[in-house]
């Protein structure tokens, strides 16, 4: 049977085709990557945007909760002060309420109560970041103010919520009318009716009660925070995970297999020089070599 | 009459004959190396014999002709293949180019989405921080660049597509010129008897040619070639061949025309076929699926955006993020872009206080939300990576395949027709000897002629 005289052409694809093999093994080790283009691995490239889009966004979630906690934290620390003074003033008024003080007495602690009220004053329009935490949604002015009749609320009783995960959203702040001027438990109310009494002289027991009410009121509004700073850090913790997966995932979906890529490489070095060695040795001679 | 005279002209005629097979060899043996040669065997015959009397003498061999050894079935398997490769090596060039602009990188329109709605959910932890509203409006344009990038690149290649289209039609006129030549002298050659065995190969090699660029079929006619496309339109018959041109329509796309009927959508196969697929199909529709997406994050970003308040408390109704998409859709991703520079128009509030993020919620709650033909944003991207990765994936398999079928057929065509140097050199020891034998044949007569004179004067 007659043969293909000429078996260059197809030594020369098989050459070919080696050295791609070998440009490929050596991109994959270079770039620890096997999908480089999307022909590489449809399937796989079109996870890869998925996965790299669920990666941005958890990294995202981790960042929002970082700016959130300090806020937070704050809130949660000032609500702490809010309560040491309440239960100073509760102390005064206590003390005040005792029938062996006398006018005088009773006026001084009605000025130590009134500084009190300016430190809760303080405290209740505290700021983080230029935006007043206890304003509600109304962030830009000082919700508390005080005037003739006494202090005055000017926030309004939103909150907010800011998504930290896959369909986790989580209220971010309490309003003040809520907190501190909730109606029945107003505690810049109890307070200046603890200063008024004090300084009258009448009443006074009745202004303690209504300053503990609020003390107790705002203790346990204050678990809000607490509650919240603890979802944040499991949720921490819960896309810590998240993203150890995906990125286990990304790996899975285009990560060289190194040790497999390098004896691939090996196989296709060791294929390629035999195919040359090959071809050097055995197109030398023909028929005319040996007429003479 | 038989005589010494008749043996004489015998052995010239063995003479003759080795000489043309050993020329025919030669021949063969310069052009070991020639693309698409046919090696050439001699067709050897014994001369008509002669009567006389009783007897029927041989009068010696006839050298019939030089004949080319080709397998014209496989020759037109070749050209078959030859135009699938065609198709398949423009195809898998436009698509590996085109796929560069959906691989991941930090500017695809995959990590801009990503980037855009990240800005989102930060700015909704402090809604009225001016910083953060800046970064929302950068991540806006750079969703809009990413967009325009893309879309602009698919329209140079469309139109660096277009200017292929129109120097292959070139080449093919230049080809199909040259086949009709070739047509004209070969049907001289075989109407003077002679062999065209060369001619034929040089036009079996511009036939191919010829496959490579666009869908051809062959088909023999007294001698000459008719060629046209696969769908029936005139290539070359016989001596004449028939130009291409090239004409562009109203939107600026070549299409080309036969005697003046546009054949653009009828050539399917050879480089042509894949050029006029990927410029016409593939790029078409991926543009269309990008201004789907551009349009409808666009619109739906907008929708949100005009039903809540800005930093001031005002209503933001007549305030869009991004420009209005066109309402057909079409050119959505070539001219998306931010339509505010003031970031204090972002619509963070919805009920108009400034630490209020409710407008701004809503807004990324677009990311997880399937309103891009029923899929979400970053979902209807990845698919479309996902075409165009397995539209190249495809091509290049097809490519490779069709290489290999490519590559074994040559095998073949060269295993009949392909010069061997062992045989040629076994051939010529052949004819070398054969023709030293009537040599000395003839010397042998010339001995019996002389004596036969010398028998007379003697």
């Amino acid at each position: 049977m007659r043969v293909n005289p000429n078996p260059l052409p197809d030594l020369l694809a098989a050459l070919e085709q080696g050295q791609q093999q070998i440009n490929t093994d050596l991109e994959q080790i270079a770039s620890g990557q096997t999908v480089s283009a999307p022909s590489d691995n449809p399937a796989a490239a079109a996870s890869l945007v998925v996965n790299a889009d669920q990666t941005s966004e958890v990294d995202q979630f981790q960042r929002s909760i970082a700016s959130i906690q300090g806020e937070m934290q704050n809130a949660d620390s000032t609500l702490n002060s809010v309560i040491t003074a309440l239960q100073r003033a509760i102390t005064l008024g206590t003390e005040g309420a005792n029938g062996t003080l006398n006018d005088s007495d009773r006026q001084a602690l009605a000025v130590e109560v009134q500084g009190i009220q300016s430190e809760l004053m303080n405290l209740a329009n505290l700021t983080c970041q230029g935006n007043f935490v206890f304003a509600g949604t109304a962030t830009q002015s000082a919700p508390y103010a005080i005037g003739a009749n006494g202090v005055t609320y000017s926030g309004n009783d939103r909150s907010t919520r800011i998504t930290v995960g896959d369909h986790l959203t989580l209220q971010t702040n309490l309003p003040g009318s809520q907190l501190f001027s909730s109606p029945g438990n107003d505690m810049f109310q109890a307070i200046q009716d603890l200063i008024t009494n004090l300084q009258s002289g009448s009443n006074i027991d009745t202004a303690v009660h209504e300053v503990s009410s609020a003390y107790s009121h705002i203790n346990a509004q204050r678990v809000f925070y607490g509650n919240a700073l603890n979802q944040l850090s499991s949720q921490q913790t819960s896309l810590n995970s998240e993203s150890t997966q995906l990125a286990q995932q990304q790996n899975s979906l285009d990560g060289a297999d190194l040790s497999k890529v390098i004896s691939d490489l090996v196989n296709a070095q060791t294929s390629r020089q035999a195919t040359l060695q090959a071809i050097g040795q055995t197109q030398q001679t023909n028929l005319f070599s040996y007429i003479k | 009459m038989s005589g010494l005279n008749a043996s004489l002209a015998a052995a010239l005629s063995g003479l003759m004959a080795e000489q043309g097979a050993i020329e025919a060899t030669t021949n063969n043996v310069a052009n070991v190396n020639t693309p698409g040669y046919s090696r050439e065997v001699p067709v050897l015959a014994s001369s008509d014999p002669t009567a006389v009397g009783h007897l029927t003498l041989g009068t010696g061999v006839t050298l019939r002709s030089i004949q080319s050894v080709r397998d014209t079935i496989l020759e037109s398997r070749i050209q078959q293949e030859t135009q699938a490769q065609g198709q398949f090596n423009a195809t898998v060039s436009a698509l590996s180019q085109l796929q560069v602009s959906f691989t991941g990188s930090s500017g695809d329109i995959g990590t801009a989405i990503s980037n855009f709605f990240d800005s989102l959910n930060q700015l909704s932890t402090s809604p009225s921080d001016t910083s953060l509203r800046q970064n929302v409006l950068t991540a806006a344009g750079n969703l809009a660049t990413a967009f325009n990038t893309t879309a602009n690149r698919l329209t140079s290649q469309r139109s660096s597509l277009d200017d292929s289209v129109e120097q292959t039609v070139g080449q093919i006129n230049q080809l199909t010129g040259q086949i009709a030549q070739l047509n004209g002298q070969i049907s001289s050659l075989d109407n003077s008897g002679q062999s065209p065995g060369t001619l034929i190969d040089q036009r079996t090699q511009l036939i191919d040619q010829l496959s490579s660029l666009v869908d051809v079929s062959v088909i023999p006619t007294d001698g000459t070639l008719t060629l046209t496309t696969a769908s029936g339109t005139a290539l070359v018959a016989g001596q004449q061949s028939f130009s291409l041109s090239t004409q562009a329509d109203h939107s600026g796309v070549q299409h080309i025309f036969s005697q003046g009927t546009d054949i653009t959508a009828t050539i399917v196969s050879g480089q042509l076929g894949g050029l006029l697929h990927i410029r016409d199909q593939q790029i078409p529709a991926l543009q269309t699926q990008l201004d789907t997406l551009a349009s409808s994050l666009a619109n739906q970003v907008n929708s949100v955006q005009t039903a809540g308040y800005d930093l001031n408390g005002n209503p933001t109704t007549m305030v869009n993020l991004f420009t209005p998409p066109p309402a057909s859709g079409t050119g959505a991703a070539a001219s998306l872009s931010v339509a505010i520079t003031d970031p204090a128009l972002i619509a963070a509030s919805s009920d108009g206080s400034a630490g209020d993020n409710g407008n701004l919620e809503a807004m990324y709650a677009l990311r997880n939300q399937a309103f891009v033909q029923g899929q979400t944003p970053t979902g209807y991207y990845s698919s479309v990576v996902f075409q165009v990765g397995n539209a190249a994936a495809n091509a290049n398999a097809e490519q490779s395949a069709s290489s290999l079928v490519l590559q074994q057929l040559n095998d073949q065509r060269a295993s009949v027709s392909g010069v061997s140097l062992d045989q040629e050199a076994a051939n010529l020891v052949r004819y070398q000897q054969a023709y030293a034998a009537s040599a000395q044949v003839i010397s042998t007569i010339n001995s019996m002629m002389q004596t036969v004179i010398n028998m007379k004067t003697s």
